[in-house]
């Protein structure tokens, strides 16, 4: 068999769209090895096989087997099949890569450029092809089009970036010793309380969760204090106007009826007209927080989901990779090139033209850099098959983005109106567009709240129609939505672009987080971050984290090494662990109450009706084996409450209680019958009725 | 000993940890309150026991508050 050159790629779909690219009659022959794909083409006098992972084939694993303990210290890169339910796929792929390997007389790292595909590829060369790390080429590109794959191809970087390596696989084994024996210590605490529940923490989930915490505390223990507006409807050339009083928030009930009862009067007098010229620059090219920020506020979309949806379209060549923080679109981008694609489009038509008629093209760039990509760019090509709703609205939005960051500064007035009313100023604060340049590009995301006023002149009289007086109260802090969360994380530099949307994902896993849109801290949540901050406040504290990160960083710009980090994260989690021994019951005792109370709920039926404190919970009797209904607080001698129940079938408890007596309602499953709903209470007059 | 609302364990003046904080944010801004509108401690803690900005811990232990009042007038 001729030898070939065996290029690794990320996913199955990428390593198509690699082999379509590099071969010279853009086709490719795609095979399968026990349903494992790879692709063949031909470029020069070049064989290539181009082959892909699936994601992540190695992982973080202890040497020691059967022993489910902590502290653990001891670990190597394995195979995920052979630590991981649900991975036995990985095995025959992972073979197959070895056999491809075994014909390969050159090899090409084609992952994604940066951190997690640096590692998928080096630990598949390294482990898979037989230490072909050490002599494989890398292709780094941006975006998955023809032109830029060739040229990458043509332009092979001799080696591995293995300072990228190193800062990953850094990261790799420094969350895994986080992660394994701050859970297990968790959850081994739990199980000496005699409860079992699987609860994890993390480097970035402590932190994360603790922002959470505090916010909720915040939340819960808030008390809204009164205070007072005033504004005033004012009549200007037969148009109303909404004015508002000079101070914003009056702190007292006395002070408001008195500025009330002064300005009922019939005429005010315009005092002062300010007309103030701004700027407004356009926005920046998109980085992956900003995406999926933008994405959250205009569509709703989770970070997840733009994350999805993001790499979809790199995959189908319509933008350029994702995973990226850099706000800069260097020129090498082509931006002409890509402007006139996009011009093909009827819907892009006229903004790109007119863009392309500027007599230079430059982009507002942000100030964030990323040294593997580019800012997300529109690839210039058009969808070759129909996009569904939400990889449209990011399609789109990522070009319009694109469009706005090369536009003119729109040019816009401020102005503030200030009206006298019996000595007690009032104003209205107002803006207009007068020359739209890079906002006509980006609608429809952006809104221009412009306002149309009538000639206006120092001195006018004008009419006031009504004072009004609102009640107010303060507002206790918002909850964290997923942007604002996300955001959150950003500034305060803890996780990655890649990881940061999957810790939030954690949270709600592990039952720490629940709600969407306002995420609220369940009860588990508060004591697993009340234990985490009593007895390792490391383990949350965000300055740590940060200092991790920076450290790994450091790895990357070859001023720290991996070995120092990992020295320093063992020496931490030596201290921590001890510590979490060494109070194991008392933790246990603390976390196992809260299980308990969660589990209960779960079993509850609903609340007693009789002693109202207790819950009504499914009991079997030890006596006679038979199932009842029966009230907590029976446990406590505080109350007899039962009823009985039907001996065979599936009970479930509904959410809504009985609509003619208020007890609660079960649903009753047979698998021969019909299911039905069960009032608890044998004396609720609804059963009386029927029985009649 | 434990929390006169909850389960938790007691911190300070007979409540846990977060209903310590929610006591102290009543009594702090009961100032704000009496100076904006001049009510007495009884109907602010009525107020606030009542109003859907208050948060839940806040107004547990108003209305717990609410009951001691009850108690002391009753025992007087």
């Amino acid at each position: 068999m001729k030898k070939y050159t065996l290029i690794i790629s990320e996913k199955p779909d990428a390593a198509n769209r690699i082999a379509v690219a590099l071969d010279d009659e853009g086709k490719t022959t795609r095979e399968t090895d026990n349903d494992v794909p790879f692709f063949a083409a031909k470029n020069g006098d070049k064989e290539i096989i181009v082959a892909s992972a699936l994601g992540h084939l190695y992982t973080v694993a202890g040497t020691k087997k059967g022993e489910w303990d902590y502290p653990v210290f001891d670990y190597q890169w394995a195979p995920r099949w052979m630590t991981e339910k649900g991975a036995s796929k990985n095995r025959i792929w992972l073979k197959v890569l070895s056999k491809l390997a075994k014909n390969a007389e050159e090899f090409v790292d084609a992952c994604d450029y940066d951190i997690e595909g640096s590692i998928i590829g080096y630990s598949i060369l390294k482990y898979a092809c037989g230490d072909k790390e050490k002599t494989a080429k890398r292709m780094k590109y941006s975006t998955l089009t023809r032109e830029e794959l060739r040229k990458s191809f043509t332009n092979l970087l001799p080696h591995l970036d293995f300072a990228l390596i190193e800062a990953g696989l850094a990261r790799h084994e420094v969350d895994w010793l986080y992660g394994i024996n701050l859970s297990r210590a968790l959850t081994l605490a739990a199980k000496s309380s005699g409860m079992y529940a699987t609860l994890s923490a993390g480097r970035v989930q402590g932190p994360t969760l603790k922002y959470l915490e505090i916010r909720e505390k915040n939340i819960q223990t808030f008390v809204p204090t009164p205070f007072w507006s005033i504004t005033a409807k004012i009549s200007i050339d037969d148009h109303i106007f909404d004015f508002e009083y000079e101070k914003k928030v009056i702190e007292t009930k006395s002070e408001t009826s008195a500025i009330a009862i002064a300005c009922k009067v019939k005429e005010g007098q315009i005092v002062n007209i300010d007309v103030e010229e701004f700027q407004q620059k356009p926005p920046v090219p998109f980085d992956l927080g900003a995406l999926q920020s933008e994405a959250y506020s205009l569509f709703k979309y989770t970070p997840m989901r733009t994350s999805k949806i993001a790499q979809h379209l790199y995959v189908n060549t319509l933008i350029s990779y994702p995973r990226t923080s850099s706000q800069k679109l260097p020129p090498a981008i082509g931006y002409s090139t890509i402007l006139r694609k996009l011009s093909k489009s009827t819907l892009y038509e006229k903004i790109a033209q007119k863009l392309l008629a500027q007599p230079t093209l430059k982009p507002n760039e942000g100030i964030k850099f990323d040294p593997a990509h580019p800012a997300i760019y529109p690839t210039g090509n058009l969808p070759e098959r129909a996009l569904d709703a939400s990889e449209k609205n990011i399609y789109d939005l990522i070009v319009r983005r694109f469009f706005a960051v090369f536009g003119e500064p729109a040019l816009k007035q401020r102005i503030k109106v200030s009206v006298s009313i019996n000595q007690h100023l009032f104003f209205m604060m107002g803006y207009r567009t007068l020359k739209e340049c890079w906002i006509e590009y980006y609608k429809p995301y952006v809104h221009s709240k412009d306002i149309s006023l009538p000639l206006l002149f120092e001195g006018q009289k004008v009419a006031v129609k009504k004072i009004n007086l609102k009640d107010n109260f303060t507002k206790p802090p918002s909850r964290y939505n997923p942007r604002s969360l996300l955001k959150k994380m950003e500034k305060e530099e803890i996780g990655t672009k890649a990881t940061r949307a999957a810790t939030i994902q954690t949270l709600y896993d592990r039952k720490y987080l629940e709600g969407g849109q306002n995420m609220t801290v369940t009860d588990l949540g508060f004591e697993v971050t009340e234990v985490l901050r009593n007895y390792c406040p490391s383990v949350v504290s965000s300055e740590m984290t940060r200092k991790l990160e920076n450290e790994m960083e450091q790895i990357q710009l070859k001023q720290e090494t991996k070995q120092n980090v990992l020295a320093n994260t063992t020496k931490i989690l030596k201290t921590v662990t001890l510590t979490l021994k060494q109070k194991q019951s008392e933790i246990g005792g603390q976390l196992g109450q809260k299980i308990k109370q969660i589990h209960l709920n779960r079993q509850s039926i609903g609340n007693c009706p009789k002693c109202q404190t207790g819950k009504l919970v499914i009991i079997r009797s030890k006596k006679t084996d038979k199932r009842f209904v029966g009230c907590t607080n029976f446990f406590e001698g505080k109350c007899s409450t039962s009823f009985p129940l039907p001996q065979t079938g599936t009970i479930k408890p509904l959410a809504l209680p009985c609509k003619t007596c208020g007890y609660p309602v079960i649903k009753v499953l047979i698998n021969t019958k019909q299911p039905w709903n069960l009032c608890l209470n044998p004396s609720c007059s609804a059963k009386e009725q029927k029985k009649q | 000993m434990n929390c006169k609302i909850c389960i938790r364990p007691v911190k300070e003046k007979d409540y846990c940890s977060l209903h310590l904080k929610a006591y102290q944010n009543i009594c702090e801004k009961f100032e704000a309150w009496n100076k904006a509108t001049e009510i007495f401690w009884i109907d602010y803690l009525t107020n606030i026991s009542k109003n859907s900005l208050t948060g839940e811990w806040a107004k547990e232990v108003a209305k717990h508050l609410i009951e001691d009042e009850r108690r002391n007038v009753k025992e007087k």
